[in-house]
């Protein structure tokens, strides 16, 4: 067998990853850990204050609602998708990603006029007669949680559409026709054969909410710092080591939760294909 | 009662149905798919529905699966109309054309999936389903998963699994056309086998017509939207009503037929044939089997007998495919089944061959 | 390091090597770039050129110019003659003697210049302030707050409050609220006891904000959108909110006062020239008030309010009235002891 020839085709991305993922982040490693001397100081200080650890709770808890949320919303829309005629999805898909094009921060600033104190919702609720005062909604947890939500919300659509759009619709006529009720063939059959890319979906997800900072920053309170918040933070102070230990505590902890979350789908997974939902 | 007694008792089973379709149509827009489709088929009855893509025949066995709404007319399945029913409620088997088994299940879950959902008790629906799979030959095979199956064994767990729940009547929507010729002529065979087995009435689709001689009791051969005939397999191809179906069934030698009231005129051959009552020479053709046309020595009793000079041989072992012109330049096809005696015949010879008048058959030529 | 070092005055060394051996008499000003070398360029330079007859080149430093000075330093080749100090790098600049004392009795034989604009190694150049403002409409009907005091009084005030999401200042402003003198700021904050009561005050008020600024930009955005009624913000973007209509005022009283200055490095080779361009930076009033019509930064020279109405004075930061009743930011306070208080400062506003 002649390999390497194919080999060759992996290089320029082999060198990209090197050079720009790899050599970085061994660096990292050793700036978290030397400085200069070897030191333990900055994880020291890590799991000594208990802010810290809120703050790696905080932002696990957070990406996992984000996560969740995401599935629970984006999975009924790309089912609704997958269920329309062929023209119509693509405009549908088209409308889905067209909030892509707009950078984050945008979209982000686009949550302080529909959630300020005289903001579109509190505007309503005044008409309404709803609410006296101005309900504080910027500035809380629940403002990050709609923004990123939002924000992740067409990535995730599109990742369960991609697997919907796998699934043979032959298999749905077969449940039918072999006594299967529509919502006994979504459950037995389209559920599970959408669930492997559904938790693909979430853990996406999941992995960019665990880097967020813009709009934890923009919208949240100062209870919402997240870990990329901190990070920002230590690096404008130049205390490049302590980011440098938060950046290697956010890595292990994304790859830590990815495996977690995969094994738990995976177990998901052979519970729901042995016995159905 | 035993599941295997069941299968013995076969056509005698109360759960067999026959069924009907009622001036069946189905129009998409302007398109007639289906038009006023009419058909009875008998309890334990194999039907095929033969046609080319386009013919009607799928749209046919959606309706009847409940896939698809019928614009109008009515389908029974026994004595009971079924067409306003979901898919769920018809209680028929299906087997499709790329067996669709469900990825994620094995193959026991895969047979099991129809009793789970009439929630049959553990015990029971594991003695039933060993036994469908003792039937198709994959009681080992029970936990693969359909990736880790052959082509031929997929399409045997589709069957046990579209018969498992007894079904009367069992759907096939090409369920062989996937599978290389030598496989689907032994699943022919093993088609045939459960068919005697469990008796249900099975309704199969397919395009290929000796797929479709093989199996059928009866085979309905269809043509935009239509029945074009419907027949035993013999009928249809010994007495075919069109030159469509003519055509369509095996090969053929199709002469036209000229002349005014008295004899009939056949201008590829240069020679005149008695008249059949009733039958409009104008829209008529004579079809002739090429295995009807024989090489003649002398002036048989009663043949047809014409000149010919043979312009192709193809040797195909058992038999050879003669191709040949008459004296007009119209081209000829016939068969020699080389039986005792018989020498093989060189392209270019001039020879004269000859056929029964009865079995030159009368058949619609197709419009213009 | 040492790679940078070489770059760097390599590059310095190249940019002036030129016309600094072609005229003798040229004046070498660094200073940072855009607008602030666009003014410089027009109105004080040319004036400074007429008044000696000597030219000059403004250089536009491109990164730290702390690290070039130093850099210069122990080369033992100053190329600068005059420079620009930012509040943060005049500390620096003392405690690492990059810095030459200005010579007051060259400066300023007739001591026009106040106290206040005095520095060992630098006249204030340019000045602003971290105030406190608020919006008018949503005060109490008839109540303006007066002080960092009403700040702290959520009773009286009712409404969301901003405040910055760095301790400095915003400790000296929890100090003022809690009573002390503003003489005594930096004495009670270099104390661990004062640092407690600081952020005692602080938990306070930690309630009723909701958002903690990190820019200038979005203090005055927070306070234009109404998502806050009060906030320490900077003078100089006040007058923009106000234009825009929004009844913004500015609360001077317990105000920091930032000034940047102008000094001359250590070794510089025209020490006393520089002194004259000093005295045409800071204590022309002819000059600065053109300077001030760009940007919102006054400094001290001598009769700069009489070159504008009353109305543009009140607004300026070194305005009498406003200067006496602000403390002065003490950045080499800061400067010593920012670590330790900010590593407190984060960890506290994410308890």
């Amino acid at each position: 067998m002649k390999l390497r020839p194919i080999l060759w085709l992996l290089l320029p991305a082999a060198v990209l990853l090197a050079g720009f993922i790899l050599a970085p982040s061994l660096d990292l490693f050793r700036a978290s850990l030397f400085d200069p001397d070897f030191t333990m100081q900055h994880f020291q200080r890590l799991v000594d204050r208990g802010v810290y650890l809120d703050v790696m709770w905080r932002t696990i808890r957070v990406s996992l609602i984000v996560a969740v949320l995401c599935t629970v919303i984006g999975y009924p829309v790309a089912f609704f998708i997958n269920l329309q005629p062929s023209r119509r999805q693509t405009l549908l898909l088209f409308l889905i990603l067209i909030p892509m094009w707009m950078s984050i921060l945008i979209r982000t600033y686009a949550w302080i006029v529909v959630l300020g104190r005289d903001g579109l919702v509190n505007q309503a609720l005044a008409a309404l007669g709803l609410a006296q005062e101005p309900v504080q909604m910027l500035f809380t947890s629940g403002a990050v949680l709609a923004a990123m939500v939002q924000i992740l919300l067409p990535i995730q659509i599109l990742t369960c559409y991609a697997a919907m759009t796998e699934i043979d619709f032959d298999l749905i006529r077969a449940a039918r026709v072999l006594g299967a009720r529509p919502r006994q063939a979504i459950a037995r059959v389209f559920v599970p054969l959408s669930l492997d890319g559904t938790l693909t979906g979430l853990v996406i997800v999941f992995m960019l909410s665990m880097g967020f900072f813009i709009t934890p920053a923009l919208l949240g309170g100062r209870q919402d710092t997240m870990i990329a918040n901190l990070i920002e933070f230590q690096v404008q102070r130049l205390n490049w080591s302590f980011a440098a230990a938060l950046g290697v505590v956010l890595l292990v902890l994304t790859v830590a939760m990815i495996v977690l979350l995969r094994g738990a789908g995976r177990l998901l997974a052979r519970r729901v294909l042995k016995g159905g939902l | 009662m035993t599941l295997m007694s069941y299968y013995v008792e076969g056509k005698n089973h109360m759960s067999v149905a026959g069924l009907s379709f009622r001036q069946v149509s189905k129009r998409y827009g302007r398109v007639t798919a289906l038009d006023k489709f009419d058909l009875s088929v008998e309890p334990g009855e194999f039907v095929t529905f033969l046609g080319p893509s386009g013919s009607g025949k799928t749209t046919a066995l959606n309706i009847l699966a409940g896939f698809a709404e019928a614009t109008e007319g009515d389908i029974l399945i026994g004595e009971r109309s079924v067409v306003k029913l979901p898919p769920e409620r018809r209680n028929v088997g299906m087997v499709f054309q790329s067996y669709s088994l469900f990825p994620h299940l094995t193959v026991f879950e895969n047979v099991a999936f129809p009793l789970r959902l009439r929630s049959v008790g553990a015990a029971q629906l594991t003695d039933k389903v060993r036994e469908v799979l003792r039937m198709v030959h994959l009681e080992d095979f029970a936990q693969r998963m359909p990736n880790e199956l052959s082509g031929g064994q997929r399409q045997r767990v589709a069957f046990a699994r579209a018969v498992i729940f007894d079904p009367p009547v069992l759907l096939m929507d090409e369920p062989l056309s996937a599978l290389d010729l030598k496989l689907r002529e032994q699943m022919q065979l093993e088609i045939k086998r459960y068919h005697a087995q469990i008796g249900c009435t099975i309704i199969f689709v397919t395009h290929d017509q000796g797929e479709a001689l093989a199996l059928s009791d009866r085979v309905a051969v269809m043509r935009e939207g239509r029945i074009a005939q419907v027949g035993t397999p013999q009928e249809i191809y010994d007495r075919p009503n069109s030159q469509y179906v003519a055509e369509f069934i095996g090969r053929t030698n199709l002469f036209r037929i000229g002349g005014g009231s008295g004899r009939w005129h056949i201008e590829e051959l240069g020679m005149e044939v008695a008249p059949v009552d009733g039958v409009d020479p104008q829209k008529t053709g004579l079809s002739v089997r090429p295995e009807k046309i024989h090489p003649v020595g002398g002036g048989e009793e009663g043949q047809v007998t014409f000149d010919a000079r043979l312009t192709q041989v193809i040797f195909q072992g058992d038999h050879v495919q003669y191709e040949a012109t008459s004296p007009n330049g119209a081209p000829l096809i016939f068969q020699d089944h080389r039986g005792p005696g018989t020498r093989l015949m060189q392209s270019g010879d001039q020879i004269r061959l000859g056929f029964d008048p009865g079995d030159a058959v009368p058949v619609a030529l197709d419009v213009a | 390091m040492n790679y940078t070092r070489f770059v760097l005055h390599a590059a310095i060394a190249a940019s002036l090597a030129g016309p600094a051996a072609a005229e003798d008499k040229v004046l070498t000003i660094a200073g940072s770039g855009g607008v602030v070398k666009e003014i410089t360029e027009k109105v004080f330079i040319p004036a400074f050129e007429e008044d000696t007859g000597w030219t000059t080149k403004f250089i536009a430093a491109e990164s730290n110019i702390m690290l070039e000075v130093r850099t210069m330093l122990a080369s033992g080749n100053m190329l600068y003659d005059a420079m620009e100090v930012s509040a943060s790098n005049y500390p620096i600049g003392v405690q690492e003697g990059l810095l030459a004392p200005i010579d007051y009795a060259l400066l300023d034989p007739d001591n026009q210049l106040p106290d206040k604009a005095k520095k060992e190694f630098g006249v204030v150049a340019a000045a602003y302030s971290t105030v406190l403002v608020q919006r008018l409409d949503k005060t109490p009907e008839g109540k303006k707050m007066q002080s960092w005091a009403d700040f702290w009084d959520v009773e009286t005030f009712p409404g969301p409050r901003s405040l910055n999401r760095q301790p400095q200042y915003t400790m000296e402003f929890a100090l003022l609220a809690d009573g002390v003198a503003k003489e005594d700021l930096y004495d009670v904050l270099g104390t661990d006891e004062g640092l407690d009561r600081a952020f005692a005050k602080l938990d306070e008020i930690k309630p009723y904000i909701p958002v903690w600024w990190t820019s200038g930009a979005q203090s005055v955005q927070l306070l234009s959108d109404g998502e806050v009624f009060y906030s320490s913000t900077y003078n100089g973007r006040v007058t923009k909110l106000q234009e825009s209509g929004i009844p913004a005022e500015i609360v001077w009283n317990g105000g920091a006062l930032h000034t940047s200055y102008v000094g001359i490095p250590k070794n510089a080779p025209n020490y006393k020239e520089a002194h004259d361009w000093i005295r045409v930076r800071t204590m022309r009033p002819d000059l600065e008030i053109q300077y001030v019509r760009q940007l919102p930064y006054p400094n001290f020279a001598p009769g700069l309010f009489d070159e504008m109405s009353e109305e543009v004075a009140r607004n300026m930061p070194t305005y009498p009235a406003n200067a006496e009743v602000q403390f002065v930011a003490y950045d080499e306070f800061w400067a010593a002891n920012i670590d330790r208080i900010r590593e407190r400062f984060d960890e506290w506003l994410l308890e």
